[in-house]
């Protein structure tokens, strides 16, 4: 019962990092792949198709790095002896609530950065509404990962 | 190894009132403006017809912007394009000051995106009120049907706290990765080589790109939330 702290701690930043780490991945193989097929058909705007893919990915990116920081944060804090069950279950929460947060905001955002993706391959001279429409559109759907984050901080430092 | 992301504070007993400062966070902000203002004192020291390299930096930088606000916010955007800029500089070079050695990102504190948050939200609400009057302002928050009145605040509120912690999520996260990666290569000789070529790519990645991005995508979405209220 002594290591039950520790044991759930690890269990947790495992739980957060590797649920949080699938939203992004799909997300970001989407938009590159969306990149690659609208590169081929229009070679011309590559640098175009290029900026909005790398800027796009690196704003999916931020809902895993939020897992990351809710892990690294887990795993180097050093957990009390308790008895109480309180502690543990609220890290165990915390680790919870990350990661499944970075897992649908990670795909939504994915989805926004192929479409926009695709839509400046399909009019390349709209290029900046386009770009600003989805860099928009990203970051508000970033918004409910935020929320995740936010709860998952408390939950490791109130409780 | 529990200090991961704490902050310096000072604490004063003035009449019986509990005072704390950060004064890390404080003098680092008060860096970052005596940076932006010798920098943009030197860039705009010789004013010509013919712009020289850092006039024409500044030009860039100002038309860019301005072409940004007038598409979004519209009539009397020159009104809004001083206050959207600095914006943006102030955090850019806030995200960027953390490479230096010794100095950190005064974002990093939750204080800084906390307070340019509540000034971007008394803007909003204060062009609001001017554009709309008071009661044009009251009534889009019983848009569609009156009893989502509270589900309308809850929205609003939670936009300005994504954006927010958006921030300092981002800055803290690279801060607290870039600790990690030095922690852990720096703790014998045999690894501690690695960090001639990883320590680069983790500040140039998480200090410098990051950085940029979320300095621009927080003046962005910031000119997003006026323009919304205003229009």
């Amino acid at each position: 019962m002594g290591n039950l702290g520790q044991i759930i701690t690890f269990l947790s930043a495992g739980i957060a990092m590797g649920v949080g780490a699938i939203g992004a991945g799909i997300g970001e193989g989407h938009t590159g792949g969306k990149a690659v097929q609208v590169s081929a058909r229009q070679p011309g705007v590559q640098d175009k198709i290029m900026k909005s893919m790398l800027i796009g990915q690196a704003i999916i990116e931020s809902s895993s790095i939020y897992a990351l920081i809710v892990a690294i944060l887990l795993i180097f804090s050093s957990p009390e002896q308790t008895t109480s069950i309180v502690k543990p279950a609220a890290i165990l929460s915390a680790g919870i609530c990350m990661g499944f947060g970075a897992l649908g905001t990670g795909l939504g955002k994915g989805y926004t950065a192929s479409k926009g993706v695709e839509g400046i391959g399909r009019s390349p001279h709209n290029e900046p509404i386009i770009f600003r429409t989805m860099l928009i559109g990203q970051a508000v759907a970033e918004s409910t990962s935020i929320y995740a984050l936010v709860i998952s901080l408390l939950l490791i430092y109130t409780i | 190894m529990h200090e991961v992301g704490s902050i310096d504070t000072t604490s004063f007993n003035i009449a019986g009132l509990d005072i704390t400062f950060n004064h890390h966070t404080l003098i680092m902000t008060w860096i970052v403006i005596f940076v932006i203002l010798i920098a943009f004192f030197l860039l705009k020291r010789k004013i010509n017809k013919i712009p020289g390299r850092g006039q024409a930096l500044l030009e860039l930088i100002i038309d860019s912007f301005d072409g940004l606000v007038k598409e979004s916010i519209g009539e009397n955007h020159r009104k809004y394009l001083p206050f959207i800029l600095t914006i943006f500089i102030f955090v850019l070079i806030s995200n960027w000051i953390g490479i230096v050695p010794i100095i950190e990102e005064p974002t990093k504190d939750l204080n800084t995106p906390m307070g340019l948050g509540i000034l971007v939200l008394f803007v909003t609400v204060y062009s609001g009120i001017r554009y709309n009057g008071f009661f044009g302002f009251i009534k889009e928050f019983f848009e569609p049907v009156w009893f989502l009145f509270p589900i309308n605040i809850v929205g609003e509120i939670g936009k300005f706290l994504s954006l927010i912690f958006r921030l300092f999520g981002n800055i803290f996260g690279g801060s607290v990765i870039i600790w990690v990666a030095f922690t852990m290569f720096l703790k014998s000789w045999w690894t501690s080589w690695i960090l001639l070529f990883l320590g680069p790519a983790v500040y140039g990645f998480f200090g410098l790109f990051i950085g940029a991005i979320q300095a621009f995508v927080f003046a962005i979405l910031s000119m997003t939330y006026i323009s919304i209220t205003k229009n």
